[in-house]
């Protein structure tokens, strides 16, 4: 039997604090290369400061991360991404007065961890984004923004990606696309962390969730079995997003 | 000379503060740089010196008639220029640039409607007045000579102007804490968002306090005279950076800020005058980069401003 | 064409060529050369305001440090002008390195303090302790170096060189890159982009800018007081020409020197509060209705603007 392989990124007792508040508290978790670890849980349970802290946003308080048996905590982001990390904004941030061309192409520029950089075209063409390619990224509506935004991230070559909330504001035909580029990279070999509320594009794209609340994780393990879970139901109750 | 520069201090300290107030009501409920805030300064001046000029009115009264005229100046001011600035982009920034314009506006029309001349008030003035106030709880004339305090001699008017100061700064402190209008306004200064968000009328609270804001520059510029020496119409720059200095020291958005910010900048500013006079007026730009640079909240540490 | 080479034909080019040739035709040299030394300090600023969106609102403390460390070589190691100069330009950027603490502050924070450290450096340098050394108050008075024509054509290749520059940027990843940093840091640092280098280079740069001008200003005139070189009315006219013609571009600041300093030589001088009340109402109404200058309408009109 082979030993089961490195985890690509490794999470252990991740602490994050705002004042007195702890919004990650000794958070643990693995994510092994070509998997879709899900990221599920209440408002305010810590799922975007987690991939904040794993991003670079923010200096981590305590505990480490190890990417690919490199610790990075506290690294600042434009290392993180030249060592192979992007991430997407929950609200899109493209550069708004750059074309849709230029905010790949900076990207691409300034942030390749491959010897060979992508193809500012070829990446906008599999986003379905060719048609905007020269327009300001301010001109585009909030859907083909997020496909910006998930653009700029694949430009850097990134082995982990964390999504954050992509499926919000998605029609399903939007979803479905969505859905098979995201397995798409993971069959590549990228890692992937996804943050959601929607649970039915969870349960189509992920092989193994986390469920977090109040800054720790409470659940690790598949969809279905989830739901079963009374701690996880207890959290979730009243949560309409809940499949 | 050690106890002269210490109450010397003291008293401009107190001054100073006055100056600072008004700009950081405004910096804390708008987010906005009012870099014309010693223009409006040198204008109560004017208006102090021309009252006293054409109808021998002293000081006191001054103070208050200054501070009505500005105040009521600033509210349509508020509403002609700041909604519209904050829907941009880069508020801050913009507005910067905006009162820069605004400031070299009231310098020019000063400059052409009076000359560059410099003005002064004889600073008995103040003294006749500080003496009118005392005689009239003492009960009998007072001395309108230099006042003696803890054994050293100063200018009534800078007494006076140091007690007015404090007094105002009182004024201020209960207008925030004790009345409504400065409650919702604590509030703006808090969460501008939250405070929309309950209903608040964000406007209304940020007009009012525009209009505090340019009143009190107008009033502390009543005092300039005496404390600053003769006024001209371009005096307004140096003033908005010591007021910069004075609410950056003392940390943004509270009055008792400003006030302890204010009187650390007047004890420093003296003993530099006593000891290294030379270089005293190296000073306030040290001690302002220092301070944003070491602790940029201030000395009672709130709301950093972090790039 | 490439744009960038388009960009050379269409703007430097002429400008250069019409500042070469003018003297020849136009007899007040010391206008042109003041023309020449306002477009250089203005798209200098327009590098660091247009394309970071920081406002160094002492800015002129370079210019003078330019001045002061041209001057201080040829007095006190009796260099030729064309060594001292670089040496201005190193002593501006010196004082960049000093002032780089300061973009931890945002917004006004950062433009009041750089305006206390240029004040700071203005009483340093006046200071009559110093006189040995800088000749404190009294002003600098450079002898065996006068030379307006050399002087005149050394401005003309800094200004090229800063146009030059500008061009640079409008169309290089660099440049982008810095107008991602104005517009998102955080985004742009998940674009890979080092914020903080490359903001600093931009400031290093926008600096030297500055320091090459107030030397060769030093060595046109070869008199002057400390007031002179750090007069905040530098500062200030190189913002609003800079806001009046259009940040982030080439074209921006040119036309907005073109055309202000024009006025400005043309009635302000005589009635100066006329042409204070003039510009501070231009910039109010600048901030209020057209914050992008000239180049933005322009832009809105569907031109591309260099």
């Amino acid at each position: 039997m082979s030993p089961e392989p490195a985890p690509l990124l490794a999470v252990d007792g991740l602490v994050k604090r705002f004042g007195g508040f702890r919004a990650l508290d000794a958070l643990s978790f693995r994510v092994g290369a070509g998997e879709i670890l899900g990221l599920v849980g209440p408002n305010g349970s810590g799922k975007t400061t987690c991939i904040n802290v794993v991003s670079g946003l923010y200096r981590p308080d305590g505990g480490t991360i190890h990417f690919e048996g490199r610790s990075i905590g506290g690294l600042a982001s434009h290392r993180l991404v030249h060592m192979g990390i992007n991430r997407t904004f929950q609200v899109p941030r493209p550069f708004l007065t750059l074309t849709a061309r230029e905010n790949v192409e900076i990207a691409i520029a300034y942030g390749a961890s491959r010897e060979r950089p992508g193809d500012a075209q070829t990446l906008l063409s599999s986003l379905e984004l060719a048609a905007f390619a020269d327009q300001p990224a301010g001109q585009l509506n909030s859907a083909h923004q997020k496909m910006l935004d998930l653009a700029r991230a694949l430009a850097t070559g990134p082995r982990l990606l964390l999504v954050d909330e992509l499926a919000a504001g998605l029609n399903p035909a939007e979803l479905e696309r969505v859905a098979i580029k995201l397995k798409e990279l993971a069959r590549s070999g990228i890692a992937l962390l996804v943050v959601e509320h929607l649970m039915g594009f969870i349960d189509q794209i992920t092989d193994r969730i986390i469920v977090m609340n109040a800054g720790k994780e409470i659940f690790e393990g598949r969809l279905a079995d989830a739901s079963r879970n009374p701690q996880v139901v207890e959290v979730f109750l009243g949560d309409e997003n809940a499949a | 000379m050690f106890t002269y520069s210490l109450l010397a201090g003291l008293l401009f300290g107190l001054y100073f503060s006055l100056i600072g107030l008004g700009l950081n009501l405004v910096f804390g409920v708008m987010r906005i740089v009012n870099l014309a805030h010693g223009d409006f300064l040198m204008l109560g001046a004017f208006l102090a010196f021309w009252l006293f000029t054409l109808f021998a009115l002293n000081p006191v009264p001054a103070i208050v008639i200054a501070f009505l005229v500005f105040a009521s100046v600033g509210l349509p001011l508020y509403y002609l220029l700041v909604p519209r600035l904050l829907r941009a982009k880069d508020p801050e920034m913009l507005s910067f640039i905006l009162f820069f314009g605004l400031s070299q506006v009231i310098e020019a029309v000063t400059t052409i409607a009076f000359g560059t001349s410099e003005r002064s008030i004889p600073g008995d003035q103040l003294g006749h007045a500080v003496a009118a106030v005392a005689g009239f709880f003492a009960g009998h004339k007072v001395d309108t000579g230099p006042v003696e305090l803890l054994g050293q001699t100063f200018p009534a008017s800078w007494v006076a102007s140091g007690v007015a100061s404090g007094c105002a700064v009182l004024l201020v402190y209960v207008y925030l804490y004790r009345t409504r209008l400065g409650y919702l306004t604590r509030a703006v200064m808090d969460n501008r968002e939250e405070a929309i968000a309950t209903g608040i009328n964000v406007h209304r609270v940020s007009a009012v306090a525009f209009g505090i804001g340019l009143g009190l520059a107008a009033a502390a510029g009543v005092f300039a005279p005496f404390m600053l020496g003769s006024i001209t119409p371009a005096m307004g720059g140096e003033v908005t950076v010591t007021a910069f200095a004075v609410i950056v020291i003392g940390s943004l958005g509270n009055p008792l800020g400003t006030v302890l910010g204010g009187i650390v900048y007047g004890i420093s500013y003296m003993f530099m005058q006593s000891y290294y006079s030379s270089w005293a007026n190296l000073l306030p730009y040290v001690l302002l980069i220092a301070i944003l640079l070491v602790r940029p909240s201030g000395l009672l540490g709130r709301r950093v401003r972090r790039a | 064409m490439p744009r960038i080479v388009r960009h050379v034909l269409l703007i430097l080019l002429p400008v250069v060529a019409a500042f070469a040739i003018l003297p020849s035709v136009y007899g007040n040299q010391l206008l042109l050369f003041n023309f020449m030394i306002f477009m250089t300090l203005t798209q200098g600023l327009n590098i660091i305001y247009g394309f970071t969106g920081y406002l160094p609102f002492g800015y002129v403390g370079f210019f003078g440090a330019g001045a002061y460390g041209f001057s201080l070589m040829v007095i006190h190691l009796h260099a030729p002008p064309l060594i001292a100069l670089p040496v201005g330009g190193g002593a501006a950027v010196a004082l960049a390195v000093l002032l780089t603490p300061l973009f931890r502050l945002s917004g006004a924070y950062f433009s009041i303090a750089n305006l206390a450290a240029a004040l700071a450096v203005f009483q340093v340098v006046s200071n009559p302790n110093l006189e040995s050394i800088t000749k404190g108050p009294y002003g600098i008075s450079l002898s065996g170096v006068f030379d307006p024509t050399l002087a005149y054509g050394t401005a003309l290749a800094v200004l090229a060189a800063t146009i030059g520059l500008v061009i640079y940027l409008r169309n290089s990843h660099f440049g982008m890159a810095l107008k991602a940093i104005r517009e998102d840091p955080i985004s742009a640092g998940m674009a890979g982009i080092n914020v903080v280098r490359e903001r600093v280079i931009a400031w290093l740069l926008s600096a030297l800018v500055a320091g090459l001008a107030g030397g060769v200003f030093a060595w046109y005139v070869s008199v002057f007081y400390p007031e002179t070189v750090f007069s905040v009315e530098f500062t200030i006219f190189a913002i609003v020409f800079a806001l009046f013609g259009g940040n982030a571009t080439v074209i921006g600041p040119i036309l907005g020197v073109i055309i202000l300093y024009g006025i400005y030589n043309a009635v302000g001088i005589s009635t100066p509060q006329y042409f204070q009340l003039l510009y501070g109402a231009l910039i109010m109404g600048l901030v209020m209705f057209l914050p992008n200058g000239l180049a933005s309408l322009l832009q809105r009109w569907g031109i591309d603007v260099p």
